[in-house]
């Protein structure tokens, strides 16, 4: 099982953790926009290979912060709070 | 003993060919390439060739034919789905399925098992009755079974899974429910599509697809570049991979399932137990392996790596239901990817660019899709606009909000 | 005829500790320490078992778990292999697979219709007639398959273990002890398994004629004993490598999950057979399980004996069967130039024939083919074919084969290491070794004694400085030096069949070729196709030559063959290990021991269990629910409703957070007032509904549904952060326990045991209070769910009981009692609440489920509005409402999920029904065709036994629409 660095509790294992998928923007910076625009956010997503930045929750603590993992290799490579990108997790 | 199998007794050498020609090189141009040499692409070859005459086809496979979603899944068939598009489109699966080895001459094993969901609560039974009675409504075969009936027909099963989960409160019993070598699916088509013209190139990968005003120009690959107006990306779980070659947005996501298989045993299982539940179903092989798989990992991964997890909780579950299998042993574990859609449904048909077609969003369910998908993509492809069965699939339905009810009741007990 | 040697120095058998057992019925003895083939090969019983396809005689073969050619079962257990399976008092085990017993299997018939079973035929026959397939099938199955299960065996619970530790060290072989000591002696915790029931590895077998190599062994076994660092766990195998170095390690008793840091794997090698004519018979035997016979269990393999080797170790096998009194009638050698080293000369000198250049062509079977008594060994070709004209026959009673070996790295495979193919020593050897992962000794291509030592010294000190304790210079270990130790292709025909390469599968040579000329000519189609290396032993023994096979002939180079990928198990793990003890964890609410005191159904609700109904003598289930109803409807009902999700939302934000989350208004809901809400997720699907009591400007209480609090609470978390609002959520769902007085009487029930004003000015419908209720603190609401005049109480969990019973006593002079789920599910049917998740579905919208009414007017956002804003464009094509059933009526009553039709179509789908209901009629919710929904419409229902029954489109409420009551 792997190991994931929560930003508040420190490195726990996965199986602490929820996976929320992609980081996506604001809603209410896209509800102006036309409904294509809007249909392809609600949908769409971006599950190209690749590093992905994720919402992952610690369960046990209910803390959501952002991962920064590679879908492929299935490293994490940075966790941060959200809105805290400067910080290395 | 069967008659043909005579000829390998009276031959000194070994009567059978190739079951596909294995070509040098790519040719300049194909009147269509299909990204993908799984069950899908290869399917959709075979139809191309057969019912539509096009036989200038290049099917391009970066590692083996079969080697992806084909090879990997727990090989069951069925047809009882919850939409009425998704039960039709299905139940032709089912019936192209069942006269498959005759049609190839090749035994795919289509072994008609009957095929149990389990319910493990009043709210599961419930939505187990709307699929029956959908699949009822058009003919499928499927009927909510009690109790007692489960047991007369698995005798060795736990109905109150050992204290340990709910009780089984009934179950979905789809009788024409179907195990397969899948594989040989693969095999079959390449076989099918090989002898009508169309050649399959392995350890070929496509680098890029050429798009020229909206239209689809030519495909890239490692060993070179050809032309063609038409594409169809057949690649399931790699799908991501190539609409990002073409700038195509999509809802999917890829997750991994996982699956086990047991030491051989003598035969005991003969259905195909499914409990949501306990995300679980499993069936016993022709070989005597009991084949289990589960429901998708937890996260997004286009990576096929095994979990303990997933061993220990399909362990856990296959107890519940059959406390006497814990001293037989696990053999092997092994992952395939599933592309994703919100909808549970696939992803079929036309796209905004001209000349690619798209077969994908295959999830859980692409090994019992496949001569219908082969055959519908085809028609669409020849055709260039959507198979009546596949209509409801198209990529536009997102945009349009016009999902396609798969995933069914959000089946919560409160 | 005992086979038993005198005893020998290091043996693993105590021989003070005689076992009787059996096997197929017959009685024998041996000596605890002992695995089933050792033991009955010291009687010189070799038909130890048959095999899978053809059922061809078969006798241990590599004495390590790495074949499956014994495998017995002993009516309770199943698949137990000879080789592993220690023999106890009582052992009484029978062969699987065989038809009539293992001596006179029936099935060994299938030998004689080899001819027409080519690699694949079931692909080439029994598919026509479609109508026979299931008869062949069947009996396709009855012949397949190994072990039978017996469906009487009791469950067994297993309790799984944790362990940790810096540095894993699988095989405590030379190499394996060297890389725990040094890695310990650096202060690394070193775990150091290994699969069998001693430490040593193959200096239990392969060097216990050497001296010098048995003192080492002994100094190094002392330090790892002595050591604190070094926790050595024998009879134990790592069994999967996954991600982080979370490994299963598996023994007789339990899984142990353990978290290593790094993990060195030292796991040695797996012996390769030589693929001839015959090589699968009783007698044919790899020469490290002539070793392991001789040295562990001092058991005489053979009388007489061709050893056909390809590489040192080979002569040192012959010169060990020698010492110990088999008679070597030669050693065939694969080597043209034969062996370059001394031991040639002490062959030689131990007057052994040394046939370089030669090659075995067959085993020749005795009648019955349970033993050899003669090798066909024939002189080889320069390009490596046997040269058939000269075949020589050679008596003997067993073969050794030493002719190569393949790494045991499976574990290191699936850690992410990666191999290739080195000529050196012709076999793989690591390419890439992600952070963390070593290998050494002979699975890193070192095979000489000290240099396997100076590898494994030289993996734990990386081990330390990967995980900072070692910073000296890390040494090098030298590279084998010596002729390779495998041979490139020890495979020959001699254009007979029956030349085994899947031992397992019963695939031979001519298998191969006819797969590659059908073009599975790629080694994962050549899997698939023949099935090399699916069977029990998972190809230990047999993908190393297949590949081989494979490589010549695409004429390619091993690399570029490729190899197979390695999944878990290294060997098959029993499902009772993984299950371990089942925890389903299960929430019960404080009230539940009151529940089931009284004659509570309780019924499994997603985690939590709840009160179906209350059970009464002389009553059916639905007279008890329908009684629970109507005592509501008259007098006064009492439920549990702790299950209800529980959030708090607090804080400045917390008004306008709440609008973003549910369709409705709440910025200007009055503190003490209650509001329902319904929330969706982005697309504009129901997700949630749920009341909204406002306790303060900053603080709500709000309810969610039973099952889908947790996730609930989890996404508001979520969007609190994506819309930075300033308000916090705690989820109290488990803090407090909940119940919802309901019922005409409810009033005066609840008056006596608070300090709030009941009077209807006071506490009016939809108002919440914090109050106390028999001396507890508690939030009290005017709900009216089921329609009634009611209050829902929280009080902290540990008051929930005193608080309920203080309810059902103050009620009894009302007729109070209790009711379950199924009560209150037809009390807001009747009223018409939705249940979402019921009533609802994965893509119902507030416009279908007639609740646009709780959208807010002009909100300019809420989670889904904008998807709503585009789907209200489009027309509806189903909505939610009433029908009715007539009082009096025939036939059978739809049941929930049961479809509308309508001119053969389907228009609809009852999704709630009640049979009986207190209005004196069945009654239900539907989705309906909209054009079809007018109330008063008549729309017919398919059963589900194919009858229909008809009802009518009704006005929803079905009782009180005016909602008097609850007022």
């Amino acid at each position: 099982m792997k190991i994931l660095n929560c930003p508040i509790n420190g490195p726990r294992p996965l199986q602490e953790f929820h996976f929320g998928g992609e980081l996506r923007p604001n809603p209410l910076d896209r509800k102006d926009g036309a409904d294509a625009d809007w249909a392809d956010y609600v949908f769409n997503r971006d599950g190209e290979p690749g590093v992905k930045r994720e919402w992952w929750y610690h369960i046990p603590s209910g803390t959501w912060f952002i991962a920064e993992r590679d879908n492929v290799t299935d490293q994490f490579q940075r966790t941060y709070l959200y809105g805290a990108e400067q910080t290395d997790g | 003993m069967p008659y043909r199998l005579l000829k390998y007794a009276l031959h000194k050498d070994h009567p059978e060919p190739r079951m596909f020609r294995a070509p040098e090189r790519l040719k300049e141009e194909y009147d269509a390439v299909i990204i993908g040499g799984g069950g899908h692409g290869l399917g959709a070859a075979y139809y191309l060739a057969k019912e539509h005459g096009i036989t200038s086809v290049a099917v391009l496979e970066k590692g083996y034919i079969g080697g992806g979603g084909t090879g990997r899944n727990t090989a069951i068939v069925r047809s009882n789905y919850l939409t009425p598009e998704g039960a039709r489109f299905y139940q032709e699966s089912v019936d192209l399925f069942r006269d498959l080895s005759r049609e190839f001459n090749f035994n795919l094993f289509y072994s008609e098992r009957g095929h149990f969901t389990l319910a493990h609560s009043p709210a599961s039974l419930n939505t187990q009755r709307w699929r029956a009675e959908v699949n009822k409504h058009l003919g499928i075969d499927s009927e909510v079974v009690d109790r007692a009936f489960i047991k007369k027909t698995v005798p060795e099963i736990d109905l109150d899974a050992g204290g340990h989960q709910a009780p089984i409160y009934g179950a979905l019993y789809h009788p024409p429910g179907a195990i397969a070598r899948h594989d040989a699916v693969a095999w079959g088509y390449a076989r099918g599509a090989d002898q009508r013209g169309a050649e399959i190139h392995q350890q070929t990968a496509v680098t890029g697809v050429e798009v020229r005003d909206g239209e689809v120009a030519g495909v890239h690959t490692d060993k070179g570049f050809i032309k063609t107006r038409k594409v169809l990306s057949a690649v399931a779980g790699w799908t991501t991979s190539i609409t990002r070659m073409v700038g195509l947005r999509t809802p999917l996501v890829i997750h991994p399932l996982q699956a086990l298989v047991t030491e051989p045993l003598k035969p005991w299982l003969n259905s195909i137990v499914v409990s949501a539940s306990l995300h679980l179903y499993m069936s016993q092989s022709s070989r005597g392996e009991l084949v289990a798989g589960a429901s998708l990992d937890p996260y997004e991964l286009i990576s096929m790596r095994s979990t303990l997890d997933f061993a220990e909780g399909m362990s856990a579950g296959m107890l519940d239901l059959f406390p006497f299998l814990g001293d037989v042993k696990i053999l092997r574990q092994w992952a395939g990817l599933c592309d994703m859609t919100p909808d549970f449904s696939p992803i079929m048909g036309t796209t905004p660019i001209k000349g690619f077609y798209i077969d994908a969003g295959w999830g859980t369910w692409g090994f019992k899709a496949t001569p219908v998908s082969g055959k519908t993509m085809a028609w669409t492809m020849a055709n260039d606009h959507d198979h009546e069965l596949i209509k409801a699939f198209n990529l536009s339905r997102f945009g349009r909000f016009q999902l396609v009810g798969e995933k069914g009741a959000a089946s919560v007990g409160h | 005829m005992d086979r038993r040697l005198p005893p020998r120095e290091g043996e693993w058998i105590d021989r003070s500790q005689p076992v009787e057992f059996r096997f197929e019925g017959q009685s024998l003895a041996g000596f605890a320490g002992d695995v089933l083939s050792s033991a009955l090969w010291a009687h010189d019983v070799r038909l130890q078992g048959r095999s899978f396809k053809y059922h061809r005689p078969r006798g241990l073969y590599s004495l390590a778990g790495h074949d499956a050619n014994v495998i017995v079962e002993d009516g309770r257990r199943t698949n137990m292999r000879g080789d592993l399976l220690p023999i106890t008092d009582g052992l009484d085990v029978y062969s699987v697979n065989t038809s009539g017993g293992l001596q006179r299997d029936r099935w060994r018939i299938m030998e004689r219709f080899d001819r027409f079973l080519p690699v694949g035929f079931y692909y080439k026959a029994f598919h026509t007639p479609r109508w026979l397939f299931p008869h062949y099938e069947n009996q396709m199955r009855q012949v397949a398959g190994l072990g039978r299960v017996h469906p009487g065996n009791a469950a067994v619970e297993t309790p799984k273990d944790y362990a940790f530790c810096d540095l894993l060290v699988v095989g405590a072989g030379p190499a394996g002890l060297a890389g725990a000591i040094a890695a310990a002696e650096q202060g690394l915790k070193v775990l150091l398994v290994d699969e069998q029931p001693h430490p040593g590895g193959s200096l239990n077998w392969q060097w216990s004629g050497n001296p010098a190599a048995q003192e080492q062994f002994g100094g190094m076994l002392e330090q790892v004993r002595a050591h604190d660092n070094i926790e050595l766990r024998c009879g134990t195998q790592a069994a999967g490598a996954y991600n982080d170095y979370w490994i299963a390690l598996v023994d007789d008793r339990r899984l142990t999950k353990l978290r290593a840091k790094a993990m060195l794997v030292a796991t040695g090698c797996f012996e390769q057979p030589a693929v001839f004519q015959n090589n699968d018979l009783p007698g044919v035997m790899l020469a490290s399980a002539a070793q392991r016979l001789l040295q562990l269990y001092a058991v005489k393999p053979f009388d007489r004996a061709v050893v056909v080797a390809a590489n040192s170790d080979g002569y040192r096998a012959a010169l060990d069967l020698h010492g110990a009194g088999v008679e070597i009638a030669a050693i065939a050698d694969l080597r043209h130039d034969g062996e370059p080293t001394g031991l040639a000369q002490n062959a030689a000198d131990a007057g052994i024939e040394i046939l370089a250049g030669c090659a075995i062509a067959e085993a020749v079977p005795s009648g019955g083919k349970a033993r050899i008594q003669a090798a066909a060994v024939c002189p080889l070709e320069k390009d490596g074919s046997l040269r058939t004209g000269s075949l020589r026959r050679i008596e003997c009673d067993g073969i050794a084969m030493s002719v190569g070996w393949s790494p045991n790295v499976g574990l290191a495979y699936q850690a992410g290491g990666r191999f290739r193919y080195a000529e050196h020593v012709a076999q793989l050897v690591p390419s890439s070794l992600p952070d963390g992962l070593f290998v050494s000794g002979r699975a890193n291509g070192r095979f000489e004694l000290h240099d396997q030592i100076a590898d494994g010294r030289r993996a734990g000190l990386c081990a330390a400085a990967h995980l900072g304790r070692f910073d000296g210079n890390l040494p090098d270990s030298p590279q084998h030096q010596a002729s390779p130790p495998s041979h490139p292709y020890p495979i020959f025909s001699n254009n007979g069949k029956k030349n085994f390469v899947d031992l397992d599968e019963d695939l031979h040579l001519a298998d191969f070729k006819n797969a590659h000329q059908e073009g599975y000519d790629n080694i994962e189609l050549v899997k698939r196709f023949t099935t090399v290396g699916m069977g029990p032993s998972q190809g230990k023994l047999s993908n190393s030559n297949a590949i081989r096979i494979l490589a010549r002939l695409n004429g390619a180079s091993i690399n570029e063959t490729g190899t197979t990928t390695s999944r878990p198990f290294y060997q098959p793990v029993r499902i009772s290990h993984l299950a371990g003890r089942r925890f389903h964890p299960q929430r019960r609410t404080p009230l539940d021991g009151w529940h089931r005191q009284h004659g509570a159904e309780m019924m499994h609700a997603g985690a939590w269990m709840r009160p179906e109904f209350y059970t009464t003598s002389g009553s059916t289930r639905d007279e008890c629910i329908l009684a629970e109803a109507k005592n509501v409807r008259e007098h006064v009902g009492l439920i549990d409703v702790g299950t209800l999700g529980k959030i708090l939302v607090c804080g400045p934000d917390a008004a306008r957070f709440l609008e973003h989350i549910y369709t409705g208004r709440f910025e200007k809901q009055k503190v003490g007032r209650l509001r329902y809400g319904v929330a969706c997720d982005e697309t504009g699907v129901i997700i949630e509904d749920g009341v909204i009591a406002r306790l303060a400007e900053d603080r709500f209480y709000v309810s969610a549904t039973s099952s889908g609090a947790a996730v609930f609470y989890r996404e508001m978390q979520r969007w609190a952060l994506i819309f930075g609002m300033k308000v916090t959520l705690i989820n109290a769902t488990g803090h407090l326990a909940a119940m919802n007085l309901a019922g005409p009487k409810s009033r005066e029930v609840l008056a006596g045991l608070t300090d709030a004003d009941l009077s209807p000015d006071a506490f009016p419908y939809v108002g919440v209070k914090e109050a106390t209720v028999a001396g507890a603190r508690a939030i009290v609401m005017r709900v009216g769910f089921v329609g009634e005049l009611g209050y829902e109480i929280h009080v902290p969990a540990s008051q929930g009981w005193h608080v309920w019973t203080s309810l059902m006593e103050a009620g009894r002079p009302h007729n109070i009692r209790p009711f379950g789920v199924e009560a209150q599910r037809l009390l807001r049917l009747e009223k018409g609440h939705l249940i979402v998740g019921q009533d609802t579905d994965a893509l119902t919208h507030p416009f279908e489920a007639d609740v646009a009414w709780a959208i807010g007017k002009d909100k300019p956002f809420f989670i889904g509005s904008r998807s709503l804003d585009i789907v209200k464009q489009q027309s509806l094509d189903r909505k939610l409402v009433g029908l009715s059933f007539p009082a009096h009526r025939s036939g059978p009553l739809p049941q929930e999920c049961c479809l509308i039709i309508h001119e053969g179509e389907i228009v609809g789908r009852i999704t709630s029904i009640a049979p009986a209901s207190t209005l004196g009629h069945p009654i239900a919710m539907a989705f309906l065709r909209p054009d079809l929904a007018n109330v008063g419409a008549k729309v017919t229902i398919r059963t589900t036994d194919g009858r229909t029954a008809d009802a009518e489109v009704a006005a929803m409420p079905f009782y009180d629409p005016d909602g008097a009551r609850q007022k």
